[in-house]
Order: C-alpha cells, then sequence, then structure tokens
C-alpha cells in the first residue's frame, strides 16, 4: 500500500468529492427545493451527531439533552436575524458562543456527577431550556416560533440559490467535523477517552478530569449551537418543538447506530437515521415505527454499530504512522 | 385558617403526585433489580390507558373489572418487555457485566426503541389526537368536603395507591418473591449462589413495576379524560425525577418524593402559569443532583 493511501487520504477525498461535487451535481439535476433541504438536513444532524460524539462517544458521557444548545443556537440566530438585523455573519458565530456560554455554566456545577446522575442532570437542563423556549412568550414567541426570512447574506452578497445555501452549510459543515475529528483524533481525544475508560484512574495520573469535562462539554455546545444557526437560516423557522427530548435522543440513536466512540459512525448514523425516514415516505406513517426497528435491530445485532470505534481508530492510526507506536491493534476499545 | 383554594390545590397537587408515586415505584423496583433505567416506562403506562379504553368500549364493563384487566395487561407488558428489551442484553450472568456500562447503555437504548416503536405505533392505528371515553367511567364527579371540593377520582386514585403501595410492601418484606426481588437488587451473583432464579426474579419485577405503571396509566386516563399517545411522556419524566431525588434504589424514599413533586407543583401553579410549573420539578432535580447527590432517602453509594 502506498503512502498515500496508508494515510486514509482517499477516503478523505473520496467524502469530499461526494459532499462537494456529487451530491450538488445530483440536487442541481433533480432541483426540486424538497431535496435541497434534505441535504442541508443531513448536515446539519451530521454536524450534531459528531459534537455529540466527543460528550458521549469519547468522553463517555451520557448527554440527553443535547438538543437544548442546538435550540439555543438556532434561536440566537433567529432572533439576532430579526429583532437585531444583524445577519448570518454575526449570527452564526454569536449562536456558538452563546451556546458555549451557557453549557459552561451550567456544566459548573453539574460536572462532577458521574454514570446516570450526570445523565439525569443534562435530561433535566435540556427540559428546562426546552421549557424556557416555549413559555418565554416576550423574547422567544412562545410556541408559535420565529420566521427568519433574511436569508444568508454573505459579505453583501445575498445568497438565494438553493445551492449557494447547500455550499455555505456543506463548508461550515466540513470545518466543524475537521475541527471535531482533530480533537478526538489527537491527544487530547485520548484523554477524553481515559476519562470514559476509568475517570478515577486518568484522575490519579495526573489528567485535570472535572476540567476536561467542562471543556469537552463546552465545545460540543459551541457546535450544537452553530448548527442550530445553520437550521435557523437554511428552513427560515425556529420553532421549541424541534429542540426536544425526542431530538436529543434521535442525535443519541445516530451515535449508538453508527457506531458508539466513532467519529465516522457517528456521521454514518446521522445520514441514515434522517435519509431512512425521507426513503422511507412510501409508508406513510409507519416511518417513525421502522425508525425505532432499525434502533432496535442495530443495538441488538450490532452493538459496536455501523462503523465502530476500532476500526474508526486503526484507521487514523494508520494515518498518524509511526507516531502512535505499535500498539496492538486487536486490542478491545470500546463501552466496557 | 388556611385559605380553602390553597387546600384545594393541595389535594390536586396529592393526587397528581400520587400517580407519580405509582410510576416512580415501576422506575425505581426496575433500576433497584438490573441497574438500568427502563426508559419505556411511560409507554407502559401509555399502553395501559389504551388496554383499558379499548376494553371499555369493547365490553362496557363495571369499573373495577377495567382495572383488573388493565393490570393483568400491564404485567403481560412488563414480561413482554423483558423478553425483548432486555433479556437478549443479558448474555452474561457475572456480577461485572450485570453492573457494566455497556449492558446499561444497551438496555437504555433498546427499551428506548421499543418506546418509539410502541408509541409510533399507537400513534399509527389511533391518530395522535385524544381519543374519546364514555362519559360514564369519567372518575371526575365532584364531592364537596367542606371548603374543598375534590372529585371521586381523587379518592380512587389515593385508595388504589394505597392498595397497590400496601401490597408491594407486604410483598417485598413478606413473601418469598419479594425476598427474591430484595435480594437480587441487593446482590445479583450472590442471590444466584444461594439459588434463587434471577431470570424469574427479574420477569416479576418486570411485571410487578408495569402493573403499576400500567394501573396509573388508566386512571390517570379516566381522570382527565384524556388518553393520547404521548401522554406517557411527562409522568415518565416526572417519575424518573422522583426515583433519582429519593436515592435511586430506595422505593419509599421515590414515593416520598413523588409527592413531594406532586404537591409543590400544584402548589407553584397558584404563583406561577402551570406552563411553567414543570421547571419545578426540574428545577428540584438540579438541587438535588448539586447539594444531596445520593437522593434525599438514599443509602450511601460508593460515588455519584
Amino acid at each position: 500500500m502506498s503512502d498515500f493511501a496508508r494515510k486514509g487520504w482517499i477516503g478523505k477525498i473520496l467524502v469530499l468529492l461526494l459532499v462537494f461535487g456529487l451530491v450538488p451535481a445530483a440536487l442541481a439535476f433533480a432541483g426540486k427545493g424538497y431535496f435541497f433541504q434534505v441535504a442541508n438536513l443531513v448536515l446539519i444532524f451530521a454536524l450534531l451527531a459528531a459534537s455529540l460524539h466527543l460528550v458521549t462517544g469519547a468522553a463517555g458521557l451520557l448527554h440527553l439533552g443535547h438538543a437544548a444548545f442546538y435550540g439555543i443556537g438556532a434561536y440566537v440566530a433567529a432572533l439576532m436575524g430579526t429583532d437585531l438585523k444583524l445577519g448570518f455573519i454575526w449570527g452564526l458565530p454569536a449562536a456558538g458562543l452563546v451556546a458555549a456560554a451557557f453549557a459552561f455554566v451550567v456544566a459548573l456545577p453539574t460536572m462532577r456527577l458521574v454514570s446516570i446522575y450526570f445523565a439525569v442532570a443534562t435530561l433535566a437542563i435540556g427540559q428546562m431550556i426546552n421549557t424556557v423556549l416555549l413559555n418565554w412568550v416576550a423574547v422567544t414567541k412562545g410556541p408559535n416560533g420565529v420566521m427568519l426570512f433574511s436569508g444568508i447574506n454573505l459579505f453583501g452578497f445575498a445568497l438565494k440559490a438553493p445551492l449557494a445555501v447547500y455550499f455555505v452549510v456543506a463548508v461550515l459543515v466540513s470545518l466543524s467535523i475537521f475541527v471535531l475529528h482533530r480533537l478526538s483524533h489527537s491527544y487530547y481525544g485520548n484523554a477524553l477517552r481515559s476519562l470514559r475508560e476509568d475517570d478515577q484512574c486518568a484522575d490519579a495520573m495526573g489528567v485535570n478530569t472535572v476540567r476536561l469535562k467542562i471543556e469537552v462539554f463546552t465545545i460540543s455546545a459551541f457546535f450544537a449551537g452553530v448548527a442550530g444557526a445553520l437550521w435557523a437560516y437554511t428552513t427560515g423557522y425556529v420553532s421549541p418543538n424541534d429542540f426536544g427530548f425526542s431530538t436529543s435522543i434521535l442525535i443519541l440513536a445516530m451515535i449508538v447506530v453508527g457506531g458508539l466512540g466513532s467519529l465516522p459512525g457517528a456521521i454514518i448514523g446521522a445520514v441514515v437515521l434522517i435519509l431512512l425516514p425521507e426513503l422511507l415516505r412510501g409508508l406513510g406513517d409507519l416511518r417513525n415505527v421502522m425508525v425505532g426497528l432499525v434502533m432496535f435491530f442495530s443495538i441488538l445485532f450490532m452493538p459496536k454499530g455501523l462503523f465502530g470505534e476500532v476500526s474508526a481508530l486503526s484507521l487514523v492510526r494508520r494515518g498518524f504512522g509511526l507516531k502512535w507506536g505499535a500498539a496492538p491493534s486487536n486490542r478491545e476499545v470500546g463501552w466496557q | 385558617m388556611i385559605d380553602p383554594y390553597y387546600l384545594q390545590q393541595l389535594a390536586i397537587g396529592l393526587s397528581q403526585g400520587v400517580i407519580y408515586a405509582l410510576m416512580a415505584i415501576g422506575f425505581t423496583l426496575i433500576f433497584g433489580v438490573l441497574n438500568v433505567v427502563n426508559f419505556a416506562h411511560g409507554e407502559v403506562y401509555t399502553l395501559g390507558a389504551f388496554v383499558g379504553l379499548l376494553f371499555i368500549t369493547a365490553f362496557a364493563p363495571p369499573f373495577l373489572v377495567v382495572l383488573f384487566v388493565v393490570l393483568a395487561a400491564g404485567a403481560a407488558m412488563g414480561v413482554g418487555l423483558e423478553r425483548i428489551a432486555f433479556k437478549p442484553f443479558r448474555r452474561f450472568s457475572d456480577e461485572a457485566s450485570l453492573k457494566s456500562r455497556a449492558m446499561r447503555e444497551s438496555t437504555l437504548m433498546s427499551s428506548l426503541a421499543v418506546s418509539i416503536v410502541a408509541r409510533e405505533g399507537l400513534e399509527f392505528a389511533f391518530g395522535s389526537q385524544m381519543q374519546t371515553l364514555p362519559f360514564d367511567y369519567l372518575i371526575n364527579k365532584p364531592i364537596e368536603l367542606g371548603p374543598v371540593t375534590i372529585v371521586t377520582g381523587d379518592v380512587i386514585i389515593f385508595a388504589v395507591a394505597a392498595i397497590m403501595l400496601g401490597g408491594l410492601q407486604y410483598m417485598l418484606t413478606r413473601t418469598r418473591a419479594g425476598l427474591a426481588i430484595r435480594a437480587v437488587s441487593a446482590n445479583p451473583l450472590g442471590a444466584k449462589y444461594v439459588g434463587i432464579d434471577t431470570d424469574r426474579t427479574i420477569i416479576t419485577t418486570f411485571a410487578l413495576g408495569s402493573m403499576m405503571g400500567a394501573g396509573a396509566g388508566i386512571l390517570v386516563g379516566l381522570y382527565y379524560g384524556a388518553i393520547f399517545p404521548a401522554m406517557g411522556f411527562v409522568p415518565g419524566i416526572k417519575a424518573f425525577v422522583a426515583m433519582v431525588m429519593g436515592g435511586l434504589s430506595s422505593i419509599p424514599g421515590a414515593v416520598v418524593c413523588a409527592l413531594l413533586l406532586g404537591l409543590s407543583e400544584g402548589l407553584a401553579t397558584t404563583f406561577i402559569s402551570s406552563n411553567w410549573a414543570d421547571m419545578v420539578a426540574y428545577g428540584f432535580l438540579i438541587v438535588t443532583l448539586i447539594f444531596f447527590p445520593q437522593g434525599l432517602f438514599g443509602a450511601g453509594r460508593e460515588r455519584v
């Protein structure tokens, strides 16, 4: 195998070709707004799953309130766009930063909790944020949601064409996933995995576990906020129902179906769970039942997911070459 | 003298709390035995209400018969749930894997998947709107009690809950099956070594817990006259909160906390709009987790 192939470049180039060449070409050929919407949705949820992967997959903290930070991002972007007349350029970073700030404040008291207690705390936080979105009518417009008509305006160029919007979303999502990839496949990611495998041991080895948890929670909320802003600008409408418990569970299901602990798995899971209901549209109302069944059988028959952590890590290890040393690649890494 | 209005709110809160308590017991029993959260518990509650509804519309039986049929259906659902969503993931029986994280996560996700299938299936079959109930069966005829007006449902819910709780307490402390449940929840491997059939005990636990959940479902359905596929979600979360507040494995703790939750929500609605009342439960949960991480009534746990 040549050096080029060994470093996993072929896969990455293929994915980039798919996202930036094949899909837009197919979309332009089909030319229906609905397909663009689905494509944007897939990208946004890929980002959400990738950001949850950092907390739940790599650091092993079961997070049941991820959709709330996604919702904060969407609302910040939408409200800045409508009430303050600040466009996409300001709305996007602001959405991420506000979500991250929220996560940081929330994380300070709760990050000392472990296992199921942490899961319950994040569940409660997610529900609280959703209750506020639903009931703080003066700011969030309550259950009616916020309409955002302005569209994406990049440095004076108003992007109206659906293809242009798709490219903006694709570029931003790819950049974010690249950052998440670097975070999770580096020594920082290994510190996160040490947290997951045995946080007491990691603590004893000198890893500052509480600080690491707060950091990773905040980073993940930042990207969830960015995804929220993208959602607000691509659909033009945000309503509290899109950011409830069921969305959190959907994102969690994506990373479980794809393979807990693997970033490519999280993205594959997002693609599968978003496209599947669309493909099953012919089944009508039964399609949500099918999603549940797919989830159930994938847990039953593929406990490691579609693309598990072991294969993902060995892929990356090849990419790193000799740097990670000759660790035996058949060792079980994963959720013990 | 207290304003009768507050007494009224307290009565409403109390019956709400009793419902949460019935749900929380199921959660706590199952958590105690398997150390996993059963996400499908809310759907057992919903299914209990739907079974009752179907039975009422088909046969129009007396109230007590409906209740017993629903309880039996709940027990059957518990057994089925255990077989489908929990048994396949208990391949190994040593203590490490019984308490392991992989098992906990996978059963958590599988029960979640089952709950999605159940809820969406119900929505497919019945539509997501509220079902109409025969008027005679609604248990909301008013009873004047001095300055406070309560409805028959309050009395019935309270009585049924008291009987169930008393029966459960008797069973857990006085019968062999109950002792087996407690033994398995204290130490699964040790229970196996002294000859307890752990699989059967786990199934019994699921049957018991689901019975209470289904009973709560039909009672609430008849109390509010509202039966719809998503009805189990909010009580499920509240019961979960009560379980955590009570210390995860303490049934009396969960009951007390459930009553506390119901009462505080009832009182909260006098000061703030009922939309915000949910915040009370979540606020309680966060405060408990931060200041009493072992729960208000929990036995000492190693780490939280």
